[in-house]
């Protein structure tokens, strides 16, 4: 599709063909989303996609299994589009530079810090924030988190929890470096470091 | 941040007709966004460069490593094959941020991140970099600056991926306009060095394609220095590379990262050790022929033991038995 | 002590109450929170560390695209004292909105002469930070026996310049509130550590009735100090909201947090200390200053608004001679942060100290045994000892074999936790069982809520979950601001006196002999419809505090020194603290944790860095404000001192005091060297070693020695700060 199609598509509430086959290869999609989406769905794929003006137009995130259509300025970051526009505010925001890992969600699987993308680069990925993990209560990491007192303010824990996650995920059986190097990218000014480490080797002798 | 209009581009060729018109390249953007943040700049578009076809593998080429652009560094520092045929990209990669960052930052955005000068960084100040009079450094706070330069501009070259490159003899493979080139690593720079506003030799519609290794039996290894154990900006860093027959080394390449506005390379040290024995004095000899000139500020000198340290460990490194 | 003698919650090991609702995401703190039609605002920051504003401009920002109201922190001329002041602020219905608008006003001022460091800021020909006034403020000074005749009859006498820097609270949950009003009205939502503290802010800030003001805190990101009072950005917050007609939300940045809200001032401590060739200390001197920031005076407010701290601190000298000045720059004004004074005393004095051990040739522990006059830290320091096996790891200074050289080192701490007396408690018991305890303080992490939740589960037999605790409202019985490490040995007492309260009303309600365990249920089944609601009060007997009691804490460390690049690794710390009766060992250890690691940060990585041309802070984000990460933690072993007989006590803030200390006596004890300045970054390490040529340590040779020497005559304000002996 050409540039002009593709704004014209996104005033509609659309998004690119290429997106939304994607979020269809994951989870199902609810009708109501269906329907919006099909409407702007392009046919050919072409030099250019998905161009936006700078002023504020609806966008597609799945966040948490859950399509939802925002209204956003490119310039918004995934993180406040998760936090102001989702209302979702497990993540925080705390150094807003992609330094303390606060605000870290899963993309895709993978924990990246969401004040460092834009919320147009999450669109056709899957975005798991804490909100996402703790539906059917405490996982075992949460679990172990509580009983170990990985904890103290709090305003760090999310984030690490995520990280942890991915990291239990694809490693069962981490060592206290690897579980170190999986925080690396968090900061914890409460000092909970150790009861941290602690909990995540914790959950990974129970899972 | 200011207000800007945002495309995602499928050819090289939309690339760059996208970002002419004052617009930005986005892979990773890790980088950027910070740039963005501060208002260091202030772009109408964004040209989101992540789904350019074939950029975003790691592919051996004949004799030749592809590693295109939008690979990102967790791929890099997990890639088995590449770790065991050129060690340094790897210990390099490695070492860049955080596994946030790793998750997403590319290999082009590496090599072509800008100045961390703390004085370039800050919105509230102009500085050199930024088209002003001053470098701050100079007279100021220049801990993390740079012991040798071409210009007014203090600011080191910190791109990890770049020490490790110029280690491995690396090419880079640029769309610029219709034409592909090739450039050194030590092109990419060379206007680093030259020009105090500069942060490399791209242009703005310099599109970094991949990354072209060649396949060697070169030994290599990466080491740096930091204040902190994990995610921190080397003070010093230092890649290595050299073929080996027992202690003896030829073929030597000594690579050091935040000196100079370039990876800091000086051609003689490799002469230097050409067909010798890597011991204590010999690694210390070629070490002081890389520093040989450096020209420490107030707060910096103490970047020179650290890199005759680095290269020396890694000298020993790539001749001690496997 | 009345506490129970076989507890099944008290001093035992709980999990901290709100951990689910944390580790979920669904705690919600004040950056959370989103009110109906809730407005976004924003700060605009002078960005000169001096100026004179003449006039602010706000229609162009008030009439730009989404923007509801604009305010100016004050009207007419002012002075702008340091980068990064409040000068207006806007609010708008969208983030991009507000800092789109922020650029639009108008600010008229002239640039003036600014100085952004210490030796500059004494020198005859700097730049007033206040016009009219010296940047050296008045001293205070204490002199006891003849100190010029105990150096002369000394077998060793040390002296030495040690130096501690800026260091920034950087709480991670950003100083913020969300204001709404309703008419005359006002309710606030603040990360804060005192909300009655904060309802008395607001309402003088807005000249309203403190009964019309309700300040909320369920959940706080951290505090260490920053938090205790109203901040410009709450003042201005409340005001946009008020002009605006809905309520405004105001966080401020990472960026802002490094400029404005507070900061541990710097020290330049010249110390000379004499000990008799047995090793007993005979005599002590120092000068001393440092920055608070703009401000210069003595104890100008929050506990450490002047740069002076105890000295010579935790030992007794037969004669010594002190002399402490602060001297005024254009930065961001200090308060409290974490055991304000203490950390800086600990670091100048720790150091003489082991200084002195190493000319004597005394093992610097032998040296603490013989002369710490403090019965508990001397029996912590044995304890201690035994357990890190100090005896076998010692040895002479530099004499660890290789290039990453291995050392050890030693400190000790004191501490006088504060104490709120007017604190009270509420319990409301209700027929189904239920028990509901409010108090009004707040808990800043520190695990509050889950000591008020012990202590009401032992003395009702119930189970820590069977209590519902609610915390961090102005409608909830009084207490105090959260600061002096006060707020357990405040509280516990409270909960227990109003738990009493409620088992005697229980008992003459039931007429059961004892309501409490089993028998709970069938003595609440008598309450009926209208709930038990009973008061308790801070009692005597309970906990210590308020001055009363000394505290005594040591720490040992090791660490391992990269002698070629000066990388400092910490490997272990182990912490002997003296901790009273432990209420949750869980979060107590918690908090030693965490006191350990701000000093690990303070010993090696933490430091506001100002530029000397241009006045900005150089270094206002995580970047380059370095702060301890999970590769950076050692071991971290501590013992808990309990001494139950002397009640409840605060362990926040001693367990920071004595880490940075220990880690750079044993930096010196490893390298046979002193780094003199905190925090030691390779470079310092390095330039100890003599590997580097000495560069300016902040300021030419003769500068620093023209600026102690102002120091030395200083007119003299009476009753300097008590030492902790």
């Amino acid at each position: 599709m050409d540039e002009a199609s593709a704004s014209q598509a996104h005033t509609a509430g659309a998004f690119s063909r290429r997106q939304f086959l994607r979020g269809l290869g994951t989870t199902a999609v609810t009708a109501a989303a269906l329907g919006s989406t099909l409407r702007g769905a392009s046919t050919a794929p072409a030099k250019n996609d998905d161009a936006r003006s700078a002023s504020a137009a609806p966008l597609a995130l799945k966040v948490n299994g859950e399509l939802r259509t925002l209204t956003l300025e490119p310039r918004v970051t995934l993180l406040e589009a998760i936090r102001v526009h989702a209302g979702l505010t497990g993540p925080k925001e705390t150094c807003d530079r992609g330094t303390c890992g606060a605000c870290t969600v899963l993309l895709d699987g993978m924990p990246v810090y969401a004040c460092m993308m834009l919320a147009v680069e999450g669109q056709g990925r899957e975005v798991t924030t804490i909100e996402g993990i703790s539906r059917d209560g405490l996982t075992p990491l949460q679990q172990a988190f509580v009983e170990h007192d990985g904890l103290q303010c709090g305003y760090c824990t999310p984030g690490f929890v995520m990280s942890l996650t991915a990291l239990l995920k694809k490693n069962p059986r981490p060592t206290e470096t690897e579980v170190r190097g999986a925080c690396a990218g968090h900061l914890c000014r409460c000092g909970s470091y150790p009861k941290i480490f602690a909990a995540a080797l914790a959950a990974s002798a129970r899972t | 941040m200011n207000a800007f209009g945002y495309v995602t581009a499928r050819t090289p060729a939309a690339a760059i007709e996208a970002v002419r018109d004052d617009g930005r390249f986005l892979a990773g953007g890790q980088d950027l966004l910070g740039e963005l943040k501060e208002s260091l700049v202030s772009p109408k578009t964004l040209v989101n460069i992540k789904s350019l076809p074939e950029t975003a593998e790691v592919r051996r080429e004949g004799a030749t490593w592809s590693i295109g652009a939008n690979v990102t560094l967790a791929m890099i520092a997990a890639h088995i094959e590449l770790h065991r045929a050129f060690p340094a990209l790897a210990e390099a990669a490695a070492e860049v941020g955080s596994p946030q960052i790793r998750n997403v930052a590319t290999i082009g955005g590496n090599l072509a991140q800008h100045s961390r000068c703390w004085y370039y960084r800050h919105r509230d100040v102009r500085c050199r970099k930024k088209g002003g009079s001053t470098c701050f450094a100079r007279g100021g706070e220049s801990k993390y600056h740079s012991l040798f330069t071409g210009s007014m501009c203090l600011s080191p070259c910190v791109s990890n991926l770049a020490i490790a490159f110029a280690a491995g003899d690396a090419q880079v493979v640029v769309q610029r306009g219709r034409r592909t080139e090739r450039l050194t690593i030590a092109e990419l720079y060379a206007d680093a060095w030259r020009t105090a506003a500069a942060h490399n030799s791209l242009r703005a519609d310099d599109l970094i394609l991949r990354v072209e290794l060649p396949v060697t039996t070169r030994r290599s290894t990466y080491l740096q220095v930091a204040e902190k154990g994990d995610f921190d900006w080397a003070l010093v860093s230092c890649a290595a590379a050299a073929k080996v027959d027992g202690t003896r080394v030829s073929d030597v390449r000594l690579v050091l990262g935040a000196v100079a506005p370039v990876p800091w390379q000086v051609a003689e040290a490799g002469a230097f050790l050409e067909g010798k024995e890597i011991t204590r004095e010999t690694a210390d000899r070629a070490a002081e022929i890389v520093l040989r000139g450096a020209r420490p500020l107030g707060d910096n000198a103490y970047k020179l033991p650290i890199a005759k340290a680095l290269m020396r460990r890694a000298l020993l490194k790539l001749v001690a038995p496997a | 002590m009345p506490w129970p003698e076989n507890p099944r919650y008290f001093g035992k090991a709980t999990p901290r109450a709100e951990a689910p609702a944390k580790v979920t995401g669904r705690a919600k703190f004040t950056t959370d929170v989103a009110l109906p039609g809730m407005l976004f605002g924003a700060v605009l920051r002078a960005p000169w560390p001096a100026a004179r504003v003449r006039a602010i401009e706000l229609a162009k920002a008030r009439s730009a695209p989404g923007i509801k109201a604009a305010v100016a922190v004050q009207d007419g001329a002012f002075d702008v004292r340091f980068y990064g002041q409040e000068l207006a602020a806007v609010a708008g219905v969208s983030r991009q909105a507000v800092l789109d608008a922020l650029p639009l006003i108008a600010v008229d001022a002239e640039p003036r002469p600014f100085v952004v460091d210490e030796i500059a800021a004494m020198q005859p020909d700097s730049a007033p930070v206040v016009a009219g006034k010296a940047n050296l403020g008045e001293g205070q000074a204490r002199t006891n026996g003849d100190v010029d005749t105990a150096f002369a009859a000394s077998a060793a006498v040390v002296e030495g310049v040690y130096r501690t820097q800026v260091e920034l609270h950087h709480c991670l949950e950003p100083h913020g509130q969300a204001v709404a009003w309703e008419g005359g009205e006002l309710t606030a939502w603040v990360s804060t550590q005192g909300v009655f503290a904060l309802r008395d802010g607001f309402a003088r800030a807005l000249g309203v009735p403190q009964s019309n003001v309700r300040v909320i805190c369920e959940h706080m990101g951290g505090g260490f100090g920053a938090k205790s009072s109203l901040g410009a950005e709450g003042a201005l917050c409340a005001k946009l909201a008020q002009a605006a007609g809905a309520p405004v939300k105001l966080i401020l940045t990472r960026f802002e947090e490094a400029l404005a809200v507070g900061n541990r001032p710097s020290s330049w401590q010249k110390i000379k200390m004499g000990a008799d060739a047995a090793g007993n200390l005979t005599a002590f001197q120092l000068e001393s200053f440092g920055t608070a920031g703009f401000g210069n005076g003595v104890n100008n407010g929050a506990g450490s608004g002047s740069a002076a701290f105890p000295a010579p601190y935790i030992y007794k000298f037969a004669a010594s001679r002190v002399k402490q000045g602060s001297v005024a720059i254009n930065a961001g004004q200090a308060c409290a942060m974490r055991a304000p004074g203490h950390p800086i005393a600990s670091a100048g004095i720790e150091a003489a100290l082991d200084d002195l051990a190493a000319k004597l040739r005394l093992d610097p522990l032998e040296l603490r045994l013989k002369n710490d006059p403090s019965e508990t830290r001397r029996r912590e320091y044995a304890l201690g000892a035994e357990k890190f096996g100090w005896k076998e790891k010692y040895r002479a200074p530099g004499s660890s074999p290789g290039p990453v050289k291995v050392g050890i080192g030693c400190a000790g701490a004191a501490w006088n936790s504060g104490m709120s007396r007017n604190t009270q408690a509420e319990v409301q018991v209700t027929t189904d069982g239920g028990v509901e305890v409010r108090v009004g303080t707040q808990d800043l992490g520190t695990g509050s809520r889950t000591v008020i939740e012990v202590i009401a589960a032992e003395m009702f037999g119930l189970a820590p979950e069977q209590i519902a605790v609610r915390v961090g409202d102005t409608r909830f019985p009084p207490s105090g601001t959260s600061g002096g490490s006060q707020t357990t040995s405040s509280i516990a007492p409270a909960v227990y006196d109003a738990c009493e309260n409620a088992l005697t009303e229980l008992k003459k309600l039931s007429g059961l002999d004892d309501p409490r365990g089993a028998n709970w249920k069938n003595a609440c089944a008598k309450i009926g419809g209208t709930p038990l609601q009973v008061r308790g009060r801070w009692r005597e007997g309970l906990a210590a505090g308020g001055g009363a009691i000394n505290q005594g804490g040591v720490q040992f460390a090791e660490v391992e020194v990269d002698t070629e690049t000066g990388f400092v690794k910490v490997r272990k710390i182990l912490v002997v603290q003296d901790c009273g009766a432990v209420v949750n060992r869980l979060t107590c250890e918690s908090q030693i944790n965490g006191g350990v690691i701000m000093g690990l940060g303070y010993a090696l990585y933490e430091q506001r860095i100002m530029d000397r041309a241009s006045g900005v802070v150089l270094n206002p984000n995580f970047e380059t404000y370095k702060l301890p990460g999970p590769a950076d933690i050692p071991a971290i072993e501590i013992v808990l001192l309990e001494q139950p007989e002397r009640g409840v006590i605060g362990v926040g803030e001693p367990c920071t005091v004595p880490t940075a200390s220990a880690i750079a006596n044993a930096v010196a004890n490893a390298i046979g060297a002193r780094v003199p300045d905190l925090p030691l970054t390779p470079d310092r390490v390095l330039a100890a070693l003599g590997l580097v040529p000495a560069t300016e340590r902040g300021g030419a040779r003769a500068e620093i020695d023209a600026a102690f020497r102002a120091v030395a005559q200083l007119p003299v304000h009476a009753g300097a700060t008590e030492a902790f002996a």
